[in-house]
C-alpha cells in the first residue's frame, strides 16, 4: 500500500493499447486516465468496438498495456509477473462474463470453490465457503446440478457466487445480462447492486444499456479509445 | 507483495482431487481417449512381440545343431581308379588332434534293397562303428557296428527305412536279412527316428549303414566323401579342423579337403538373425509413429478443446504451474492407463497370433517397455506441450473463441 495517502484501488496513467493485425497498428485505447476508488460502482458504455470490452480485460489485468502506468490495490501491475498477475486476480478480482464461462464438466458447488482451490484451501472448506456463496444467490438448491442443466439466469447466479466466493474488492462484469431476458436481467443487476453495497465491493459493469448504467454510481463512456466521465458521482 | 504471492506449497493431495474430478467429469470422452491411446500402445506391443515371435521361430531351423560337430568334405581325383577303403585307421587323426572325440569316413552308394520281396531305392553308407556317436544317433533295436564286424555282411537300419521295408504282419527285426544286389545282410540294428540337420550330409532315417568292406562288396569303387569328426566341447574347432586337413590330405586318391563348420552356418543364421533384427526395427518404428500419432491425436484435441476452460482457470487465479501441473496429471494418468491396457491387449494380440501360426509364444523383452513407454512419453507430451502453451498465453487471448 502507498504509505502517503490511501491509494483508490484502481488508477490507470495515460494507458495504450491496440492491435497488430496485418503488419498494421490498430489503437484501440489511447491515453486512458481513470480513477475507482473502493466501494464504487461504475457502468462503462460504449458502441461495441469503442474499447470498452478492452479496458476492461487491462482491469481485470487479463490483458497487458502497450504503455502507460496501472497500479492496481498498490501493485504496479505493468511490472508483475504472469502468476503475480494470476495470485492478485485470484484474491483481488471476480470476473462475471456475458457468457458466462463456466466449467461444464463441474457441477454448481464445484464452479463456485474453484477460486478457492487456487490459493490452496482445502476442499472441505472451500466446498464449505462455495455452499454459503450458493446459498447468497439463491442457488443452494442446484449445488450438484452441471452448468447445463441451469437457466441462463441461474447460470449467471452462479458466476456472480464464483466471483464473490474469494471476497474479492472488484467485481467485473462484462455484459452480464447481454445473454438474459428482461426480467432476468433485472434480478442479476439487483443482486450484483445489493452485493456491491453489502460487501463494499468495488463493481465495474460494461453495457450499452443505458438504463443498467444509471443504476450505478459512476457512467464512464468509452469512444473510440478515449474515456469521458458523464456523471461524476463522488462516493 | 508477498500477500499475492502464488501458493507455493499447493498440496499434491488437492492436484490429486482436481485431476479425479477432471478425468471422473471427462466422461465419454476420456473413455474415447483411452481406447485410442490403448489400441495406438496395443499395436506397438502386439508388433514387435509377433515380430520378435517370428525371428525367433525362423532360427529354429538352426536349434539342435551339434556346435562340435563337423564335417571333412574329400575330393578325388579320379574316383574310377582308386579302389574303396576297406578300413580307415583313426588312430593317426587321433595323434593330430589329441581331443577328437569321434572320427568316422562315410562312403555313399544309392542301391536297391529287397525284404520279403519288397524292393525300395535306399542310402547304402559306409562307415565305422565311430558314426554313431559322431552322428549322434540312438537305437531302437539291436546295436550298431563295431570295429570287429569289418568282415562281417551286417546292416543297421534307419528308421523310415525299416517302417518301409517291413509291413504291417511282419515289421523288419534284427536278425532278418535284407538282399543287396547279390548279397544278403542281416540286419543287427535299427535307429530311432532321427530328423535331418543342416550340417551333416546324412539322411539318418533312409540310409543302411554297414562297414567299409561290406560297402566294398556292393560297389568297389564307391569313395569316402565325407568324414564325420566330433571333438570334445572345449576343443578349438577351428584349430581341430586345421589340423585335420593334411592327416586327410595323406588319404589315397585325396586331392582336396573342404571343411564345413558348423559356425560357418551359426554365420548365415546370425545374417539372419540381422534381417530379422532391422525388420524387427522397422515394424516397430513405424507401429511407433502409428501409435503415437494415434495418441498425440487424441491427446492434442482433448487439450485444444479446452483452450477456453484454460483462459476461464486463469482469469479465476491459476497460475501457470497450476494449468502445467492439472493438465500433466490428467495425460499421465489417461495414457498410464491407456498403455497399461493397450499393453495387455498387445500381448494378448501378440499371443492369439502366436497360437493361430502354431508357432512358440514368449514376451519379447522390449514389447512392453517400448510400447509403454513411447505411449507415456507421447501422450504425456501432446497432452502438456499445448496445454502450457496456452498457459503462457494472455489470459485474454485463451478466453477468446478459436
Amino acid at each position: 500500500m502507498n504509505n502517503t495517502t490511501i491509494e483508490s484501488l484502481i488508477s490507470l496513467k495515460g494507458i495504450n493499447k491496440g492491435y497488430k493485425i496485418n503488419n498494421n497498428y490498430l489503437p484501440i485505447l489511447q491515453d486512458v486516465f481513470l480513477t475507482i476508488k473502493t466501494g464504487e460502482s461504475c457502468a462503462l458504455l460504449g458502441a461495441s468496438g469503442s474499447g470498452k470490452s478492452t479496458l476492461l480485460n487491462i482491469l481485470g489485468l487479463l490483458d497487458s498495456v502497450d504503455a502507460g502506468e496501472y497500479r492496481f490495490a498498490g501493485h504496479d501491475v505493468c511490472s508483475a509477473t504472469p502468476d503475480e498477475l494470476a495470485a492478485i486476480r485470484n484474491q483481488q478480482i471476480g470476473f462475471v462474463f456475458q457468457s458466462f464461462n463456466l466449467i461444464p464438466r463441474l457441477n454448481a458447488i464445484e464452479n463456485v470453490a474453484l477460486p478457492l482451490r487456487y490459493r490452496s484451501m482445502k476442499p472441505g472448506d472451500a466446498r464449505q465457503r462455495a455452499q454459503q456463496m450458493l446459498a447468497e444467490v439463491g442457488l443452494e438448491q442446484r449445488a450438484h446440478h452441471r452448468p447445463a442443466d441451469l437457466s441462463g439466469g441461474q447460470r449467471q447466479r452462479l458466476a456472480i457466487a464464483r466471483a464473490l466466493v474469494g471476497q474479492p474488492s472488484l467485481i467485473l462484469a462484462d455484459e452480464p445480462t447481454g445473454n438474459l431476458d428482461p426480467g432476468t436481467a433485472d434480478d442479476i443487476m439487483d443482486l450484483l447492486i445489493s452485493l456491491n453495497r453489502a460487501h463494499d465491493v468495488t463493481l465495474v459493469v460494461v453495457t450499452h444499456d443505458s438504463a443498467i448504467a444509471r443504476r450505478l454510481n459512476r457512467q464512464i463512456r468509452v469512444t473510440n479509445g478515449a474515456v469521458q466521465e458523464l456523471c461524476p458521482c463522488p462516493a | 507483495m508477498s500477500r499475492v504471492m502464488p501458493g507455493r506449497g499447493r498440496s499434491a493431495l488437492l492436484l490429486m482431487h482436481d485431476v479425479s474430478s477432471s478425468l471422473r467429469t471427462l466422461g465419454k470422452r476420456s473413455v474415447l481417449a483411452l481406447l485410442g491411446i490403448a489400441i495406438g500402445s496395443s499395436s506397438v506391443v502386439a508388433m514387435i512381440n509377433i515380430a520378435s515371435n517370428a525371428a525367433e521361430e525362423a532360427s529354429m531351423i538352426f536349434k539342435g545343431m551339434g556346435v562340435n560337430t563337423f564335417v571333412a568334405h574329400l575330393s578325388t581325383a579320379n574316383e574310377k581308379r582308386t579302389p574303396a577303403y576297406a578300413t580307415f585307421d583313426a588312430g593317426q587323426f587321433r595323434k593330430a588332434v589329441p581331443n577328437l572325440l569321434n572320427i568316422a569316413p562315410t562312403a555313399y552308394v544309392g542301391a536297391s534293397v529287397v525284404f520279403k520281396g519288397r524292393s525300395l531305392n535306399a542310402d547304402l553308407i559306409g562307415s565305422t562303428g565311430e558314426l554313431m556317436d559322431a552322428m549322434d544317433l540312438t537305437l531302437r533295436a539291436g546295436r550298431f557296428m563295431s570295429e570287429f564286424d569289418q568282415g562281417e555282411t551286417y546292416v543297421v537300419v534307419g528308421h523310415s527305412l525299416a517302417e518301409t521295408l517291413g509291413a504291417a504282419d511282419e515289421p523288419l527285426r534284427t536278425g532278418d536279412r535284407i538282399r543287396i544286389n547279390n548279397y544278403l545282410f542281416q540286419v543287427i540294428g535299427i535307429l530311432q527316428d532321427r530328423p535331418d540337420t543342416l550340417l551333416i550330409p546324412i539322411r539318418a532315417n533312409d540310409s543302411l549303414f554297414l562297414t567299409l568292406n561290406g560297402m566294398r562288396r556292393i560297389s568297389p569303387l564307391a569313395q569316402i566323401r565325407n568324414v564325420i569328426i566330433r571333438v570334445s566341447p572345449d576343443q578349438e574347432i577351428n584349430a581341430a579342423a586345421t589340423a585335420l586337413v593334411d592327416p586327410l590330405k595323406q588319404l589315397p586318391g585325396v586331392t582336396d579337403v573342404a571343411m564345413l563348420l558348423p559356425h560357418q552356418l551359426m554365420d548365415g543364421m546370425s545374417r539372419q538373425n540381422r534381417t530379422f533384427a532391422y525388420l524387427l526395427l522397422a515394424l516397430g518404428a513405424i507401429s511407433l509413429v502409428g501409435g503415437g500419432t494415434g495418441v498425440m491425436n487424441v491427446m492434442l484435441m482433448n487439450v485444444t478443446q479446452r483452450r477456453r476452460e484454460i483462459g476461464v482457470r486463469m482469469a479465476l487465479g491459476a497460475c501457470r504451474r497450476d494449468i502445467r501441473n492439472l493438465f500433466m496429471l490428467e495425460a499421465i494418468t489417461l495414457t498410464a492407463v491407456g498403455a497399461f491396457c493397450g499393453g495387455v491387449l498387445g500381448i494378448g494380440f501378440a499371443f492369439m497370433y502366436a497360437h493361430l501360426s502354431d508357432w512358440t509364444f514368449f514376451l519379447a523383452p522390449a514389447a512392453l517397455p517400448l510400447g509403454v513407454i513411447s505411449t507415456l512419453g507421447v501422450g504425456v507430451f501432446f497432452g502438456l506441450y499445448p496445454a502450457v502453451l496456452a498457459s503462457r498465453l494472455q489470459p485474454v487471448e485463451a478466453l477468446r473463441d478459436e
